[in-house]
């Protein structure tokens, strides 16, 4: 009888674990194509947890937004609609272009509002991304849900043997994690870590991947955590790329540290796993030492979370038949990318990272003692200036380092180039800085000068970014112009009215055009167009009717000069 | 952590049209009297809480025209309304939106929602967003019920409609639930939720 009910324990016990096991299928994300790509920015809700929905926020979609495909030497052009209740910007993580477009805090798009960068892609084959950037409301906006993949291709990745089916052996993974309310409401003040796994938006992610050799595109998209990744049998994968496309060779590992704002791209081969078996993509962050984001023992409050401290699942991998033509092995060589060294910069920076101590009147952490101000331009860059930048961690926690307009190389840890990381050895946007290292990158900062709009380097944790832990540089052109006293710039505006098309006709051809806004009768803007390209006119067929402005602001002297006309 | 007492908005005017929310701490609303309003209707009449003489209380929802939480519970307050009106518990909806930035919360596309949407109740423009103030009203859709004490109104409720936005017949009537309470006389068994959904800014002075 005994043996009898402890078999039905037993089979009790396996039957609540299997119940248990309940996942869900992960959303691959949309792809837009093209040259030109239409984003709405919104206010949306999804079920994430049984009762009510969670209020969330997402780009076409209710979480999260399409994988904008860029072709290397396309220009992109985006159309950013505000339909959030909210002011946001769209910052173009890692892609290099003038600070105008950038997306930083200073392109701020009322709701409503369309903002309409564009700019010619320079960036190698890669995994990038996009996401908000509005001072002070990152972490807010970032937590709905809004942000999106970008993944650059250009000939030299193309001609090698990769998988790059997107979606079937080719996947883009975004690792969040969120903390809920009791009205199921994500949880923005006062947290540093979610409580519960969201991979690509879904909780308890299970993903079908055929029987060969699959790529994983991994964005760490948290607030703070650091995901030490592996696989539940300790099998080996190779990195193949960093932030800023692929490294020179395939790095094989059993384990990666991905910190926030940093991609990876692996390859693991599941080909020799039977059709029908499972694999996990785990997590391993028990046993970190304090300091690793993620690491600290409380399960509750602003530093702890349910998922600090242990291991957890990410990714659970059903293994399906083999495509066909699958990819068999990781080719051995992948790129030929030469590398700045120490040697190549003729500049050297050192930014220490300083507060965040608690204390009676805490000052948030920061670099240099400076929290950031919007109207402060913390370092000026002299264009095509090869520099050398050290951040130095002499303080209580990890924090990852992320500076706009460039790809970097990591050329030394503490002072030694030998303890740069195999995993981190190609071109980097975002660098782990741990506590008690000084980490250093060099970066050539070329093709776009602007004394006006900055760039941003600033800790990726978005609370502290929120907080301050921010700077910003501006690139000049030494040989190019100055300040010159502000003047009345001559244009006219045809058809006035206009059904569709606006055409500017400048009085002066030598004219460059460095911003346009249109706005509305009671002054809100409507458009925001940097650097319009004249020649194609200005698209306004989706305004209503009425009367608006267009205010042009040129080049050369940044003048203002604002000017009637009537859409029919 | 209490995101509903975390998230009283103030309008900060950073630029022409950039903001940004300052958090501050709210208490507990229940028991607090409001004054009565002033405001226009859909039809472009003038309506006070004072126009009804017999009402025992009133649901005043603040909604608006574009937030997709909010869109979700036209019919569930029509239903509401057609059940209490009757009962001398009249719903009355206000749209507190800042119609300078949001261009779907104008008047007359107001106008359009009501018809659209055969709403049964008026629909009121507050357009100086004066009664939203007054309410403290965080969210569309946040929904209160003032009840008439000494000739004063006291909100006797504040928060959300219900616990669920999509699917209504999994929804536990935190409105219908307190409404009922108090018709018979009872305390309201949850005068508190917490209302989410698009936050209302309001427009430094």
């Amino acid at each position: 009888m005994k043996k009898t009910l402890l078999s039905f324990a037993i089979i009790f016990v396996v039957l609540s674990n299997m119940k248990a096991q309940t996942y869900n299928n992960l959303w691959i994300p949309d792809t837009l194509i093209g040259t030109t790509f239409n984003l709405a920015v919104k206010d949306t809700f999804k079920q994430l947890l049984s009762g009510n929905q969670t209020i969330t926020g997402g780009i076409n979609n209710n979480f999260w937004g399409p994988t904008l495909f860029f072709n290397k030497g396309d220009t992109v052009h985006m159309n950013v609609k505000n339909k959030l209740n909210d002011s946001t910007t769209i910052h173009w993580h890692g892609m290099h272009l003038p600070a105008v477009m950038d997306g930083g805090p200073h392109q701020v798009i009322p709701p409503g509002t369309l903002w309409q960068p564009y700019w010619k892609v320079t960036n190698n084959a890669g995994t990038y991304w996009y996401h908000p950037h509005l001072h002070e409301m990152t972490l807010e906006h970032l937590s709905k849900g809004i942000g999106g993949f970008i993944i650059v291709r250009d000939p030299a990745e193309s001609a090698l043997t990769l998988p790059r089916k997107y979606g079937v052996d080719d996947i883009p993974l975004v690792l969040t994690s969120r903390r809920y309310d009791a009205s199921n409401q994500f949880v923005t003040t006062n947290v540093s870590y979610g409580d519960y796994m969201l991979t690509n938006g879904t909780p308890s992610a299970q993903v079908s991947l055929p029987k060969q050799y699959v790529r994983l595109r991994i964005l760490n998209a948290e607030i703070e955590r650091g995901y030490d990744l592996g696989f539940s049998d300790n099998r080996t994968f190779y990195i193949i790329a960093n932030d800023g496309g692929l490294v020179n060779a395939p790095v094989a590992v059993t384990r990666v540290k991905l910190m926030v704002g940093e991609r990876v791209e692996i390859m693991v081969n599941l080909g020799n796993d039977l059709v029908g078996s499972s694999i996990d993509l785990k997590a391993y962050n028990s046993g970190q030492a304090f300091g690793f984001p993620g690491a600290e023992p409380a399960s509750s409050g602003q530093f702890g979370s349910l998922l600090n401290n242990i291991d957890f699942p990410v990714l659970h991998i059903n293994v399906a038949s083999t495509t066909a033509n699958p990819v068999t092995s990781v080719p051995p060589a992948l790129a030929s990318n030469v590398y700045w060294t120490s040697a190549n910069a003729t500049v050297t920076r050192t930014l220490n990272i300083t507060n965040g101590n608690p204390g009676p009147n805490p000052i948030p952490f920061n670099f240099d003692n400076a929290s950031f101000v919007l109207n402060t331009i913390n370092k000026t860059v002299n264009l095509n200036d090869i520099e050398k930048w050290t951040v130095v961690n002499n303080n209580v926690f990890g924090h990852t380092f992320h500076i706009h307009d460039v790809e970097f190389k990591i050329v030394d840890r503490n002072g030694s180039t030998a303890a740069v990381g195999t995993h981190e050895a190609g071109w980097k946007d975002v660098m782990y800085v741990p506590k008690g290292e000084s980490v250093s990158f060099v970066a050539k900062f070329d093709d776009y000068a602007d004394a006006i709009h900055p760039f941003m380097y600033h800790c990726h944790f978005s609370n502290h970014e929120d907080d301050g832990m921010m700077g910003q540089f501006v690139v000049t052109n030494p040989a190019g112009f100055n300040e010159i006293k502000k003047e009345i710039i001559s244009f006219s505006l045809f058809p006035n009215p206009t059904e569709d098309k606006l055409t500017i006709k400048m009085g002066d051809i030598n004219t460059e055009v460095y911003y346009i806004t249109i706005v509305n009768i009671s002054g809100k803007a409507v458009m925001m167009l940097p650097q319009p390209e004249m020649s194609k006119g200005i698209d306004v067929s989706t305004l209503a009717k009425g009367v608006y402005f267009v205010q042009l602001m040129d080049k050369k002297t940044k003048s203002i000069t604002t000017q009637k006309f009537v859409k029919n | 952590m209490n995101w509903f007492k975390g998230c009283i908005c103030t309008l900060l005017i950073v630029s022409i049209y950039s903001f940004k929310g300052d958090k501050s701490n709210s208490n507990s609303v229940i028991g607090k009297t409001v004054k009565d309003f002033s405001l226009k209707n859909v039809d472009s009449k003038i309506i006070s809480l004072s126009a009804f003489p017999d009402a025992k209380g009133f649901v005043v929802v603040f909604t608006c025209n574009h937030c997709p939480f909010a869109k979700l519970y036209p019919k569930r307050l029509n239903d509401l309304n057609s059940k209490y009106k009757p009962l001398g518990v009249p719903l009355i909806a206000i749209n507190s939106m800042d119609t300078l930035v949001y261009e779907e919360e104008t008047f007359e596309l107001m106008q359009k929602k009501s018809a659209d949407e055969k709403l049964n109740f008026p629909y009121l423009y507050d357009a100086t967003q004066t009664v939203g103030k007054n309410f403290g009203a965080l969210h569309t859709p946040h929904a209160y019920i003032i009840w008439k004490e000494n000739n004063n109104w006291v909100i006797k409720y504040s928060g959300a409609i219900d616990d669920n936005g999509e699917h209504p017949e999994k929804a536990t009537p935190y409105i219908a639930n307190a409404l009922d309470n108090l018709i018979n006389n009872r305390p309201v068994s949850k005068p508190e939720t917490q209302s989410f959904g698009c936050r209302i800014f309001y427009r430094a002075k």
